[in-house]
Formats: C-alpha cells, structure tokens, sequence
C-alpha cells in the first residue's frame, strides 16, 4: 500500500481536513463504485425503492387474476395481525440484522463482502457441534460456548475470503461468493458424514438437547432471545463506525482510499478488522438460527440469507442502526406473504420479486446520486 | 472399469457441459465489455421458464429456444439499464436480478397454472447422431451422438472466439472491457456497447436454460438451475476469459458433475459433495494463482463516466 513519509503536522492537517469536508460533516453513504448520497436522503430513497417495488410486482399479481390491493393487505394483516406473527418475524429478522450489519460496515469501508451466507453456514456447523458434543454442562455455558464458535468460525470463514483479498488481490465478491457455496457444501457433508442423524430421511442433525436450546423471551410466545443479540450488535456497531477511531478509519477507507493511504490508515489491516467483524456476527447468527429456530442443523439452513443480508445493508444506507428496521421489513415481508399464500392464494414467492426489484431501485437511486455528485 | 462406462461418464460430461458452457460464454460476452455477469443464474432460469412456457403453449421446440433467449434478454436489460445508464454496482444488481427471476418464475409458474406446484410435462430434444463421425470409436458416441443445442454450445464457444479476437466489432468491445476511455476517444459508446453486450450474453445464458428445461428435463421447476450459473461464472475465472479456455473449463466442471453422479453408484471413498466443491476450490485456486496478473478485462465493473 502506498504510504508516503509526510511528518505529523502535515498527516494531522490533512486528517482534520478530510474529517471535515467528507466524513463527518456531510456523511456520505459511500458504495460500491466511489459515490455518495446524504444521510438524510437514505430514509426518503428506501420508502421510494419500496413503493416503486411493490407497483411494479402489481403486475406479476394482475396477470395471475388476483387483486394486488387485496394481496397486499393480506400481506399487511398476515404480517402484523397476531402476537405469534410478530413474533415469528421477529424470530426470522435476527440473522438478516446480525448479517446485515456486519455488511454494511463492510461496505463502509469499500468492501464488498457478500460471504455471509457461507459464514452463517459454518457459524451454524460450530455451534451445533457445541450443542451435540458438550450438552451435559449447564445451559448457559452450553449456549454462550455455541454462540462464541459460531463467531469463530464466522470470522474464520471470513478471513480465508480478507487473506485471498490482501495477499493474492482476488476480488473479495469473486471469493466471497466461491465461499458461500463451499460453505453450503461443508454443511452437506459434515451432516453426511459425523453429524448427521442415522436413518433420517433428510439431512439434518440430531436434535440438540434441550439445554442448548436459545430461551424463548416471553413464556408462551415462540420468540428466541437471538433478537436481543441483533439490537446490542446493531448498537456496537454503530457507536464504532461512528464514535471510534477504527470507525473513522472505515469511513476514511470507503470515502477516499488516497486520503486514507496520506493519513497513514493501514488498508489491509484495516479490511481484515472489519471482515473480521462481518464474519463474527454471521457466524453468531448462524448460531443463532441452530440454536433458536430448528434445535439441530438442518442442510441449507442459510440459503438467501447472504442476499438478504446484502440488500438489507444497502436499503439501510450502510447505517447500522437503520439496518434494524430495514431488517424488520424484510422479515415482516416474508412473513406477510406466508400468509398472503394460505389466505387468498397469492403464490408467497412474490416475496422475492419485490426484495429484488427493491434492491434494483436502491442501486439505481444510488447511481444517480453519483451521477450529480460528479457533475 | 469397462471401456463402456468410461465413455458414458464422457458422454455425460459433455451433455452436463452444455447449460455451462451456454451460461459461461454469455458470461464472457459481457464481462468482456466490462460488466460482470453475477446475474447468468437468473438468466439461465429466466431462458429455462420462458423456454418451457413458450414450448408448452406453441407445441414448438424452435418457440421455446426463441422465447427463452428473449426472457434471458429481458433480465439483461434491466441489468444494463441499471449497470450502464444508472452506474448500479454490478455485482450487487446481478445478485438482486437472480432473487428476482427465482421470484418471477415461481411465481408465474403457479399464476399461469393454478394450482401448488404444477407439474409441466415437455418432450425432451433427442439426440442427433452425425453420420460417419458418430460411428468413430470412443469419440464418436461421446461427441458426435449428442442432443442438437449441444453442438450448438460448443459451434458458438469456436464462433465467440473468432469474433473477439478477429472482428472489429469484437476487438471494440474488448476495447471498452480494458479501456473505456480509449475506446471512447476512438467513437465508441462504451455505455452502449456495454449494454449491447450485456443483453447478447443474456439471451445466450437464457438458451443455457433452455438447455436445461427442453433437452434435459423436460420440465420447469422452481430454481432449477441450481447454482449452474455461479459454476458458470467459475468457468469463465478458470478459462482466464478466453471462450476456449472457458469451453474446457465447463468440459471439467461438467465431468467432475458426472463424476459425482456416479461416485455413490461406484463406491469411491470420496463424498459427491467433495466433489461438488471442486468447481469453486479450483476457481478459487485460479484466482489465488494469478492474482492481481488475472487476464480479467481491466475496467470490469467500473462504470464509465465521461467526462
């Protein structure tokens, strides 16, 4: 990496400038591609994305005979009718938060990390080896030792992507996605091989003990602690890219790599911190969904959560605590068209439709935002 | 092993090849202008549906190949419109394209035909033997007695091939992969050329669905490209990005596919899952080896800004 020998006055004019114009002042939403949009605009061009999404899967909905209105307000009701409902999207909203999160400082910082998918898949493999292996200690050390693999493997996973990436210059999407799949397949086999369940038709674990189990939050309500995890990792994270230096470090990284480079950030220490990160909470998330959803490892458990992590981050403007309601909705989504399909009928894949035509328009808001930036 | 079952695993891995290599060099097409090709997998299932569909309703196998180069172009364009004209991150649309098209044809699929999971039933396009070639031992029933789009696949890769390194038309769309900016002082529209690049190597990734869907399966099921798409793109990381090199890239992709098939039948001491990871590990393996030297197009994935 290029590091000019500039002495200490200089590098701190230089830092306390950047600080001001671009960072901290303005608050760019730095993507893929080296543009920005303001802050304040985020909120504005992910309800935009949305709406354009939903008039546009009208049309899916009309050619199959059924009225988009109706459908939606199925949607609606189904997503936030009954405690239970809330509750289960609740339940599905933790790993795409936890991911989510991870992404989006990831992307702070310019690194396009779509490996979560993979990382949850082996977070999920450690900490269901945990649960089968030690589950006659206490609960609580049974569940925190799984939830601390998880993150270990996650980063683990991870970092083969950051040491491809700074030792080799392999694109990080190209090997973080390789990964995803590969990390899918370590799943296959290990429940072929060591951790399966004998005689089981599908591929899938033991049941775990019920002392790994994730605790249920209210008595009586099927929702898992996990979210409490999301909430403090959203939280985390946003105090460190905002409130420390290792934050302002990231933001430098994504806003102007030169500038970073003359004020003396360390790139690659730099990128392996913050996939380090992304990998932990993927991980943890993966643990989470062993641990809290099916009691036992189930074959591809993780599949679309990479996606979703990744749409998340984006439709939240790369800002950790936006990603909390922009992960609810998209768990309160899936949710409502479950139920969509079992009232009126309306095929629940329609979900996917208005998730990728979401992301389409996010992207596409972006791209123009750096179109009048480099006018 | 018997001489005969050697050549039904090759046999095998050259029909496995077809939907990859129609996918890869789709692909390359478009990576070559500089757009990376992540959503191939939503085309490939995008060509597979609008292929059966078309073919179900027009009784026509030659309707079904149309239909599915259009559907795989109407995904391409909206991944050019939003790569090229709104400068969308590349990589990002292509996977945001690829949910979309699991969405879309899901959801069609139970639309247009009521029901939970309707079942569409299709003739499959038999095998076309090539009189004398056929006959010819080993080589003959592995490459000469295959279905007709599997000709096709492999005329196409010869055929790519020429046209980049010998065309005007395919020198300039290199041109705008390496150098935009020069291509664009020599009047080349580099945002168009991209979006012309991208909608081609779409319909052609389609047809690698329409593989699947009329001469495969005979049938459209819910992502039932599986993931071929991203082994495509593989494909085209270890062929280094020349359509030859990818055309052997999808022959040992497709062969390590046969491979896994017939491992529990045979009773190696390897896991076909082992085996399914071997596109991504040798990919992965390529991208280490070469590095930051990858013949990878040089401006892929930077949006062009005229200034």
């Amino acid at each position: 990496m290029l590091r000019p020998s500039i002495d200490n006055n200089q590098r701190e004019e230089k830092t306390a400038k950047i600080d001001k114009e671009s960072v901290i002042a303005k608050r760019r939403w730095p993507i893929p591609g080296g543009f920005g949009v303001t802050t304040w605009r985020a909120p504005l061009l992910a309800a935009v994305a949305i709406g354009l999404a939903l008039a546009v899967s009208a049309v899916p909905i009309l050619i199959s005979g059924k009225n988009p209105l109706l459908a939606y307000w199925a949607m609606l009701r189904g997503a936030i009718g009954s405690a239970d409902s809330i509750a289960f999207a609740l339940n599905k909203s933790t790993p795409y938060i936890l991911a989510g999160v991870g992404v989006a400082m990831c992307f702070r910082a310019k690194v396009i990390n779509i490996g979560s998918e993979g990382q949850i898949a082996v977070g999920g493999v450690a900490a269901s080896w945990i649960a089968l292996n030690f589950s006659e200690f206490p609960s609580v050390i049974v569940i925190a030792a799984a939830l601390i693999a998880g993150a270990i493997a996650g980063a683990a996973w991870s970092a083969i992507a950051a040491v491809m990436r700074l030792k080799r210059g392999v694109h990080e999407v190209l090997c973080t996605l390789m990964l995803n799949f590969i990390g899918l397949l370590v799943v296959s086999e290990v429940l072929r091989g060591p951790m399966g369940e004998p005689g089981a038709g599908f591929p899938q674990s033991p049941l775990f003990a019920e002392s790994s189990w994730l605790p249920n939050l209210f008595p009586g309500i099927d929702m898992h602690a996990g979210i409490i995890f999301a909430v403090a990792a959203v939280v985390i994270c946003h105090v460190f890219l905002w409130h420390t230096p290792f934050g302002f470090r990231l933001r430098l990284l994504g806003g102007s790599p030169s500038a970073a480079a003359y004020s003396g950030v360390s790139f690659g220490r730099s990128v392996f911190e913050v996939m380090l990160i992304a990998g932990g909470l993927a991980g943890i998330a993966g643990a989470i969904e062993v641990l809290g959803v099916h009691y036992r490892l189930i074959e591809g458990f993780s599949q679309g959560f990479g996606f979703n992590a990744v749409a998340i981050a984006l439709l939240a403007g790369l800002n950790p605590l936006a990603v909390l309601p922009a992960g609810l909705f998209f768990a309160f989504l899936e949710a409502g068209a479950l139920a969509m399909q079992r009232e009126i009928g309306v095929p629940s894949s329609l979900v996917f439709v208005i998730q990728g035509l979401t992301m389409i328009f996010v992207l596409c808001a972006i791209g123009i935002g750096a179109k009048e930036r480099s006018v | 092993m018997e001489t005969k079952v050697i050549i039904e695993v090759l046999a095998a891995s050259v029909r496995i090849a077809t939907p990859l290599l129609f996918a890869a060099l789709g692909g390359l097409l478009s990576e070559s202008a500089g757009t990376f090709a992540v959503g191939i997998e939503g085309m490939m299932l995008m060509g597979a549906f609008g292929g059966a569909i078309a073919s179900l309703i027009c009784h026509s196998a030659v309707a079904g190949l149309l239909a599915s180069a259009i559907s795989g172009a109407t995904l391409g364009t909206i991944v050019a419109v939003a790569t090229a004209r709104f400068r969308a991150d590349q990589m990002v649309t292509g996977l945001a394209v690829n949910i979309f098209a699991f969405g879309l044809t899901s959801f069609l699929l139970r639309g247009l035909f009521g029901g939970n999971a309707p079942a569409i039933v299709l003739p499959t396009l038999g095998a076309l033997s090539i009189p004398f070639f056929s006959r010819l031992p080993i080589i003959g029933p592995v490459l000469f007695a295959q279905p007709a789009l599997t000709y096709a696949a492999f005329v196409l890769a010869f055929a790519l091939q020429l046209f980049l390194t010998k065309t005007r038309f395919g020198l300039a769309l290199r041109a705008v992969g390496e150098n935009p900016a020069a291509a664009f002082s020599t009047g080349t529209d580099p945002g168009r050329v991209r979006m012309v690049a991208t909608i081609a190597g779409a319909a052609i990734a389609g047809l690698g669905g329409a593989v699947l869907s009329l001469q495969e399966l005979g049938t459209f099921t819910d992502g039932m490209t599986n993931g071929r798409g991203f082994i495509a793109l593989a494909a085209i990381i270890v062929g280094r990005w020349i359509p030859l090199r990818v055309m052997l890239g999808c022959l040992l992709f497709g062969a390590a596919s046969a491979l896994g098939l017939n491992i529990q039948g045979w009773g190696l001491p390897i896991s076909s899952y082992i085996v399914q990871m071997m596109p991504y590990l040798i990919a992965l393996g390529v991208l280490c080896g070469i590095g930051r030297k990858a013949r990878m197009p040089a401006a892929i994935g930077k949006p062009f800004i005229r200034s």
